[in-house]
Formats: C-alpha cells, structure tokens, sequence
C-alpha cells in the first residue's frame, strides 16, 4: 500500500490532533486521559512577562479595540489600590479577558494572572499554552472532577493580581448568573480587596459558538467599580452578595446611568443574578433578546457608498 | 485500576482497527456491527517480584515451605519451561532466572550439592547455550553448564525410565534423572491457561511414548478447548499422569503469571485500543510499518525475533501442581478473559509472527496452521468464537520457507505427507509412527537442534478440533500454493475472503475479530 494510502486510512474519522471518534460500544469503557498538570510557572517568569506586555500591547489591545469599541469607565478607581487584588467580572464572551487585561493600568496588568477553565482551556496542550502565554493563565477546576490544587492562594501570595469570574463559565444568555463562593472565600480567607468588573455588549459582539467578534465594531462597556474590602467578621456569603450587587450595579449603569443606578441599588430595585436552575426573572429567549439589543451609541458598521 | 475486557461492536464512528499479519500488520475496516473481542488491560505488574517469589517458596500451597524439603545429600532437580514460553521472550531478566536463583540460594544455604538443572523441552528442539543462558542468566549457567545445566532428551534411552501406567492404560516415561530425585522443583510460566500444572512435569519431561497417549488427534477434537482444562480430554490425560508421578517423587511447583505488555514501548500501538491512539502512536505505527515493509526480508525477521516484551509479573504462586494451578489459572483469567455473547458465522484473526514453535526461527505453513486453527481457534471457554459450520478467516502471509536446521521434518511433512492427505487420522495411522521413529530424525533431535520427527504431526493435530469444526478456513494475505497444499483458500482482501466465506456462511453474516495479541480469551456464552 502506499504511503499516502495509509495515511488516509490512517486518518480515516480522526480529527486534525489525530483523535479519533470513539465507538459507542466502546464510551462505558473510555479512559480519562492521564490528568497531567499544565506548567504554567514559566509564564510568570521575567522574560515571559515582557513578552506578554509587548503582545498584549502591540497584538491583543489592537486587535480587540479594532474588532469592538470598547467604553472604558472607572479605572481611576483603582489609583489608590495596593497590593495584590481580585478582579471580579460578569462572563459571558471569550472577549471578556482580552478586554480587561487590555484595559487595566499597566501596573496592574504586568502583575496578573487569569484564572481559565481547566476542562476548556487546558484540555489541548497547544491552546493550554496560548492561554497562558497571552493571559498568563492558570487552571480552575469548575466541576470538582477532580482534585486539582488550585494555585490561586499561591499566587495571591506571591504578590499576583488575579482575574476571576466567578460565574464559572460563560453566560448562556448573556444575563450574569449567580456567583459561585470560591472566590469570595478567597478573598476573606487572604483579606485581599476585590474589585468589581462589569462588561455590557460583550455577548452580543461575541456570543458563545463564536470564534471572532460579529462584523461592526460593536460597542462594549467596561465598567471598572471601588474595590470591595473584606471588613472585620465578614463572611464569604456576604462578600459574596456584595460582589454581585456591585456588578449588577455596574451593569445597569448601562441603562440607568451611575446615579440611576446607585439609586436603584439603593431602593432595592436591582435584581441580583439566580443560577439558571432557581429560573425566576425573565424567560430564556427575552434575557437573550435582550442581551443583544444593538448600541444606539455610536456610528455602528460603516457602509461605503459611491 | 485496569479496566476488563470488552467486545466493541464496530460502528461509524470505529476507527480501522489493528491485524497481525505475520511479520508485519496493517490497519482493516470491518463491516458495520462486526464484533471485536478486545483483552482487559494490561494488570500491573507485582512491584517487587523477588519478594513474591521468597513469599511463594515460604508458603507454597499443600506441601511444606521449600527450606524444609531441602537437605544435605539429596538429589535435587530443577526443571524449567524451554524457549516455547513466554510469547515473545520476556525481556531478561527472564522470571525463570529470578526463581531459579531464589531455589539455588534456599538449596545452597541447606547443603544440597546434587543439584540438576533441566530445561523441560520434551519433543522440541534442543535450546543453545546462549538460549539456556538467557533464561537462567548469567550466575546459573557459570554455574552448571554444561554438565549440570542441560536439555532433556527425549530419545535417550537410558536416561529415561517407566514410572508406572495410568488407569486408562497410558504409559508414563520420563525423564530418569528428574524421577529418581528426592525433589523435583519445577519453575513455569503460564502463558495460557493450557500450560503449568499437571502439564509441566508430564510433557516437558516426556518421551514420544508418553506424549502420544494425549498428543494425540481423539484427545484433541475432545479438548473444548485445550485453554479450559476442565473440559480438555488432554488436560485430563495429564491429570492422570500427574498422579503417578506423585506416586514416585515429589513436585514443588512454581509458577508465574505475565501481564499483558507484549510488545517494548516503541511499538505501544499494538498493545492500545485504536481509538485511543494518540499522535505519538500513530507516527510510530507509521514509521515501523514503513520500515518494516522496506527492510530485506532476513533483516525484518531478525528484528521481530529480536523483540522481547517488557512483560510484567502478576503473581508467583507455589506448592503442589494441583493445588497451585487453579490459583495461577485464575491470575490468567484475569488478565486474558473476556465475555462474548454468541458465537457467529465468522472469526478473524490476526496471525502474528511469533508461535511456540517458531523463537529465533522461520513461521512455516504448518506452524501458521497451527497457530490459528490450533491457538487461535482454541482461545475459548465453553463455546467456541465461531459456530459450527462456519468460517475461520486468518491475516497471515503463509510464506513456503521452512528453517532447515529447526524444522527438517516439517518440510518432509508438508512435500510428501500433506500431498497425500490432509485428514488428521489418517496422518496419524498412516504415517506418524514412521516419522517419530526415522533415525535420522532422531539424530537431528538430539545432536542438532531439530525438532522430533513427529512434531509437524503434532501441530496438525492440534488443528484437528478446529479442521473438525468449521466449514471453511481462508488466509486473507496467504500465499496459494502453500494454503491449497493445506486444504484452505487464499483471499487478496477481507472483502474478498467474505465473497468466499458467502458460499458457506451466506452474504451477510455475522462477524467476530479476536483481537490479538496481546492475548484474550473469549468466554463465549
């Protein structure tokens, strides 16, 4: 047979990694792959700091900002934070990351990690190690398959900033959902401050399912809030409603304005995020609906007339 | 944990699965719903295997710790499994070595200056020195070679002697050297659950007058299979033997089960599921296929033959054969069982290129047709793979060459006695006492390395249960005057094959692929 034959037969129904499909009589028996930890601890080396820094400003921030129109509001907030802290932010796109380390003060950004599903980001060496090159990633176990340390307590210590979201995965509808208490524990357990994220427009410029941002530079608000300090005797129950009220607050800024908002927070007329399965607000096609009302903000796509 | 056994049904998303074909393999598509009978993984092998030997020779089972058997001035005999086992050659040191040396130290320690080492090589060939010394290794055969390290010799006359009859008439004649000891110890590696036990004293040590109450072509059609002992006419012959010979002298058995890791680590492929493949495996299976097909056709056998499996040890067990023997055939059940529900129209096999008979040798038609209708064909407890009727389909080249020095009689058998017939009773009333006697085959087998003169009739026989059975037999691959000479057919392809198979079994039958080696045995319900 030739090679070119074998090759082909070969590669009969097996993807571009070489992974085949796997018989069904066969699924009871598949085998997890050898759980091996991604290394990660090179990204956060001297060298592969100023390397990310020259990427994500001279490739990621361009490309982003030439893709969407990204409405970046209250970094100035950040002036007087110190020390390593938690960005906390809604998630509902792959560009939600790109976004935030882009728009980040400097000194802020050279000195975070992100934190990336372990499941999605780390199942494929080479994505695993685009993912921590650009975002200086390191793995979160979302579904407690298996006992992964996290490094986040490390990291916290070692002086990092980190980037978490703590809804766990991508928003489905675009609408925030619950957060999981990871991180506030995290943050009570290291009394390290949080700072509350906000992204608006992200799912409709790139929903799930998509790999590149639609067509028209859509607009997309970044909305960064006053750092949330753990106080004296709080637990992560409560700084766990806090970080959502914030990041709820931010978001209707969108549509309320920051004093509209702070007023409606203060009148109790905001409505925190439920998980999906406790149902509750609006039905699943009005959240997307609404998730994908286009900016009257703007100019929109431009046409080219003769 | 190692997951068991199972049987794929082949479906769209099925990758094309792996055949041996001789020296070489190659990737097949089998028809939509074929069943494929895959082995449990590979167990994990015994961390320290010294310890389970010392632990199996301190407590052997119904017979006293080894010290205890051992004094000054007695006459001990170690007897060990020959080069037939295990497939492929273990990667040194072999587990016969480390026993070997554990029993010498234990009989060093006591006195015993007597001591014979025998490999238990009955009618095959005789092994070289260089064989001996890679099975005992390098201390014990310093040690013992020539003199006190040796092979049996089955046609020695002198060195043989009737140790009794069994009920049923059969005449037991063994090794006299072995029999006229005050403990026989016997170190074996059951490979299937055909070897080891009763066996291993019975046939290693035998001469043709023995062998032939049970190497025989009745007790072989009623051996189903000879990998269930329970329901093997042989095995049962054995057992009776066995008796007698506890009567005379006594057996300190030990005996050592292997995992499933047959082939070294540069060809992992073949010992993984093909869907589970990764890039790695897949690059390897290309490049040693390549190469393979590419190298000058002595060169691609001395480097199969060269291939020595980095087999794990699962369990040492020892004490008396009876009583060690289900304790080591469940550790080879473990390892190679697997379920299937029914039998089908077809069976497919992959041959390999590696039998018993054939270590550092030439795979002539008779060890292929020995080694698929024979072991293949036999690795099943209670039905076989294959309905009655049915059809066997093997992937093997059946190259005409025979090795001139190993298998001189073979190439006698097939020219001037398959010419004649191939019924397997009448070769043997017609024509096997004829060659288990012909000196010249007798000369070969002793001062040469020769297999007996009746060997190739033995390899016939073992065939006869699946002969007896089946309606059709055809070797995908096979080269056609060798399989005509046998009595099979020859197809270009598996389409092919199935067109041919389409006269016995219909156009649409169904189908179940052994997937081997590494080894499974299916029970087939």
């Amino acid at each position: 047979m030739k090679i070119r034959d074998e090759v082909r037969l070969l590669r009969h129904g097996r993807d571009w990694r070489g992974r085949s499909t796997v018989p069904r009589s066969a699924d009871p028996w598949v085998q997890s792959e050898e759980e091996r930890d991604f290394p990660t601890a090179w990204a956060r080396t001297r060298p592969a700091v100023v390397v990310r820094s020259a990427l994500r400003r001279g490739l990621l921030r361009p490309v982003t900002w030439s893709q969407t129109r990204p409405v970046v509001e209250g970094v100035e907030y950040l002036e007087n934070l110190h020390g390593p802290a938690v960005f906390v932010a809604n998630h509902s796109s792959h560009l939600d990351a790109p976004l935030i380390v882009s728009s980040l003060p400097r000194r802020f950004a050279d000195r975070l990690a992100v934190g990336a599903a372990a499941d999605y980001f780390f199942d494929a060496r080479v994505r695993a190690a685009a993912t921590v090159l650009f975002f200086n990633a390191f793995p979160v176990e979302r579904h407690g398959s298996r006992r992964l340390r996290s490094l986040a307590v490390e990291l916290l210590d070692d002086g990092w900033n980190l980037l978490l979201f703590p809804e766990g995965t991508r928003s489905e509808d675009g609408w925030m959902n619950a957060f999981k208490p990871g991180t506030a524990q995290l943050c009570v357990s290291k009394g390290v401050p949080v700072v509350p994220v906000a992204l608006r427009g992200a799912y409709a410029a790139m929903p799930r399912g998509r790999n590149w941002p639609v067509p028209g530079r859509p607009r997309i608000a970044v909305r960064y809030g006053r750092p949330l300090h753990p106080v004296e005797g709080e637990g992560f129950r409560e700084l766990r409603t806090r970080m959502m009220q914030a990041v709820t607050r931010l978001a209707a800024e969108e549509e309320l304005g920051w004093y509209g908002a702070l007023r409606a927070e203060a009148d109790n007329e905001l409505e925190l995020p439920t998980r999906p399965s406790e149902g509750g607000g609006a039905a699943g096609w009005r959240r997307i609906w609404d998730s994908t009302r286009p900016s009257d903000d703007g100019p929109g796509r431009r046409v080219w007339t003769w | 944990m190692s997951r068991p056994g199972f049987v794929l049904e082949v479906d769209e998303r099925t990758p094309p699965l792996l055949m041996h074909q001789g020296e070489g393999f190659r990737l097949e598509r089998l028809p939509l719903g074929s069943k494929v009978i895959y082995p449990p993984d590979s167990l994990p092998g015994l961390r320290n295997v010294d310890t389970a030997i010392a632990r199996a020779l301190l407590n052997p089972i119904g017979i006293e710790p080894l010290p205890e058997l051992l004094r000054p001035g007695m006459r001990l005999t170690v007897v060990f499994d020959d080069i037939s086992l295990p497939l492929p050659p273990m990667q040194t040191p072999d587990v016969r070595q480390r026993v070997i040396e554990h029993v010498l130290e234990m009989a060093a320690a006591k006195g015993v200056d007597d001591v014979e080492l025998i490999a238990g090589n009955s009618l095959h060939r005789r092994m070289t020195p260089a064989e001996l010394k890679r099975v005992v290794g390098d201390r014990v055969f310093r040690s013992f070679f020539p003199d006190h390290l040796r092979n049996h010799d089955a046609e020695d006359h002198s060195n043989l002697v009737e140790v009794g009859t069994t009920a049923q008439g059969e005449v037991v004649e063994l090794n006299r050297r072995a029999m006229e000891s005050d403990l026989v110890v016997y170190v074996n590696i059951t490979l299937t659950a055909m070897s080891g036990g009763p066996k291993s004293v019975s046939v290693g040590l035998a001469s043709y007058r023995s062998l032939r109450h049970h190497h025989n072509v009745h007790t072989l059609r009623h051996s189903r299979s000879f990998n269930d002992p329970a329901n093997s006419a042989m095995h049962h012959s054995y057992e009776r033997m066995k008796d007698v010979i506890g009567d005379h002298v006594t057996v300190f058995q030990i005996e050592a089960t292997l995992n499933n890791d047959t082939f070294p680590s540069s060809m992992g492929f073949l010992n993984k599921r093909e869907w589970e493949w990764n890039l790695a495996d897949q690059g390897r299976y290309l490049g040693v296929k390549r190469v393979n097909e590419l190298l000058p056709a002595k060169s691609r056998r001395r480097l199969w033959q060269s291939t020595a499996a980095p087999y794990g040890v699962t369990a040492v067990n020892a004490g008396v054969p009876s009583e060690v023997h289900p304790q080591t055939i469940a550790n080879v059940h473990r390892q190679q069982l697997t379920e299937v529900r029914g039998q089908s129209d077809v069976a497919i096999f992959g041959l390999p290129y590696i039998c018993p008979y054939n270590v550092n040798s030439i795979m002539n038609p008779i060890l292929v047709m020995s080694l698929g209708l024979g072991y293949f064909f036999n690795l099943y407890k209670n039905r076989p793979i294959v309905r009655e009727g049915g059809t066997a389909i093997f992937y093997h080249p059946v190259p005409g060459e025979f090795h001139p020095v190993h298998h001189p009689s073979y190439i006698d058998f097939f020219d001037e006695v398959l010419t004649e017939s191939i019924d397997p009773v009448v070769l043997e009333t017609k024509f096997e006492e004829q060659f288990a006697t012909d000196p010249w085959y007798i000369q070969l087998y002793r001062k040469s390395y020769a297999y007996h003169g009746v060997h190739p009739f033995y390899m016939w026989y073992w065939g006869a249960h699946a002969l007896e059975h089946l309606g059709e037999v055809i070797f995908v691959g096979g080269n056609r005057r060798t399989t005509a000479r046998m009595g099979f057919k020859a197809a270009s392809t598996l389409a092919d094959a199935l067109e041919i198979a389409s006269h016995t079994v219909g156009s649409s039958p169904s189908i179940s692929y052994l997937h081997a080696p590494p080894l499974v045995m299916a029970d087939v319900r």
